[in-house]
């Protein structure tokens, strides 16, 4: 299992790396087009990109709130984890979905 | 043969007749793909972990006194003044009954995610069929609990929305919902676990001496606070479903 998952993950970074080799000819010789581990690329891209910036907002709130209010830190540290890991959350479910369109 | 671990190899060395067996009585008749091995790696991993933590209890129980405690007993009491503390923090009164459950979901969660790091095992929580056999028990578990609390008419109450105009409109979009809850809580889980396998494995195939161990103590970062955050939002679901209002 390890194995397998080891060489799917270095063909693909192979194909992600060799962008250039689909765009010269586009024949449809295997089943999946070229656009597939594109769209998984720029999927998860965009989605962790989106999940960095909300997760910096949330953050930056927590972190300017315990400094005007250093007492109130066990609260904040519960709502600042539920946060952060509720936006991740969002960026898993769109690898679980590239996961499942390179397979 | 499938690949298997040496514990999954040795479970369906002793009770591969059995299960088969079974699987064979239930009203859709179960032929596993491979006779000689019906137990997967999953379900071998969960009996494992299950083992595990029963042996801890056996051994914290062994060990409590009152006069003089020590080391086990101070971490069975941590937890259980965590897990009661944030009880009383998000459902109020009345709210020790649900200790028991939450804290055996809790050590299930943490110690099926930490196995994974181990070589030779595999977490349980890192397939969806295992993080999806704990998402339906903790939804199963706050519904009944809302159930018991309310009653069947009061629990259906809730989902009628604050004001009764809206219900018609309220009532497909709280069951979706509630049942996005089960979907949410087992594919972060598993999400979490997979990703952490994969980002090791990436930078395995990169720089395979030094780098990847970073990302292991990652992992165990990430599957302490996965366990804490399934945990939490169980938590939150059965202060919904329970809380009445006064």
């Amino acid at each position: 299992m390890r194995k397998t998952m080891m060489v799917i993950l270095a063909v693909v970074v192979m194909m992600l790396v060799a962008m250039p080799v689909y765009a010269q000819g586009a024949d449809a010789a295997v089943q999946k087009s070229w656009a597939v581990p594109l769209a998984a690329g720029l999927g998860m891209a965009i989605a962790a990109g989106l999940c960095g910036l909300g997760q910096g907002k949330a953050t930056a709130s927590a972190v300017e709130a315990l400094a005007r209010n250093p007492g109130a830190r066990p609260g904040l540290f519960i709502f600042l984890i539920l946060g952060l890991a509720l936006i991740e959350s969002l960026a898993l479910y769109a690898l679980v979905i590239a996961f499942k369109v390179l397979a | 043969m499938p690949e298997q671990l040496r514990f999954t190899a040795l479970l369906n060395r002793v009770f591969a007749g059995p299960v088969n067996a079974f699987l064979e009585k239930l009203p859709p008749a179960f032929h596993p793909k491979y006779p000689e091995a019906p137990i997967s790696n999953g379900v071998a991993m969960e009996v494992l972990v299950v083992a595990i933590l029963v042996l801890l209890f056996l051994v914290v129980r062994s060990r409590l006194s009152v006069e003089k405690p020590r080391g086990s007993q101070h971490l069975a009491e941590m937890l259980h003044e965590f897990i009661s503390g944030q009880n009383e923090d998000i459902i109020g009164h009345h709210s020790e009954r649900f200790i028991p459950f939450l804290s055996a979901l809790f050590l299930f969660i943490l110690i099926g995610n930490l196995i994974g790091l181990i070589p030779g095992f595999e977490s349980p929580t890192g397939a969806i069929s295992g993080t999806l056999g704990c998402a339906v028990v903790a939804f199963a578990y706050y519904n009944l609990h809302g159930l018991r609390a309310q009653g069947p008419v009061g629990y259906f109450k809730h989902f009628l929305g604050p004001v009764w105009w809206l219900s018609p409109l309220m009532l497909p979009i709280e069951i979706i919902s509630h049942l996005a809850r089960v979907m949410s809580l087992s594919i972060r889980l598993y999400a979490n676990m997979f990703a952490g396998d994969m980002v090791t494995m990436a930078f395995f195939t990169l720089i395979p001496l030094g780098v990847p161990v970073v990302f292991q103590m990652l992992h165990v970062a990430v599957s302490f606070l996965q366990a804490y955050i399934f945990t939490l939002l169980t938590t939150i679901y059965l202060s919904g479903a329970v809380a009445q209002e006064h």
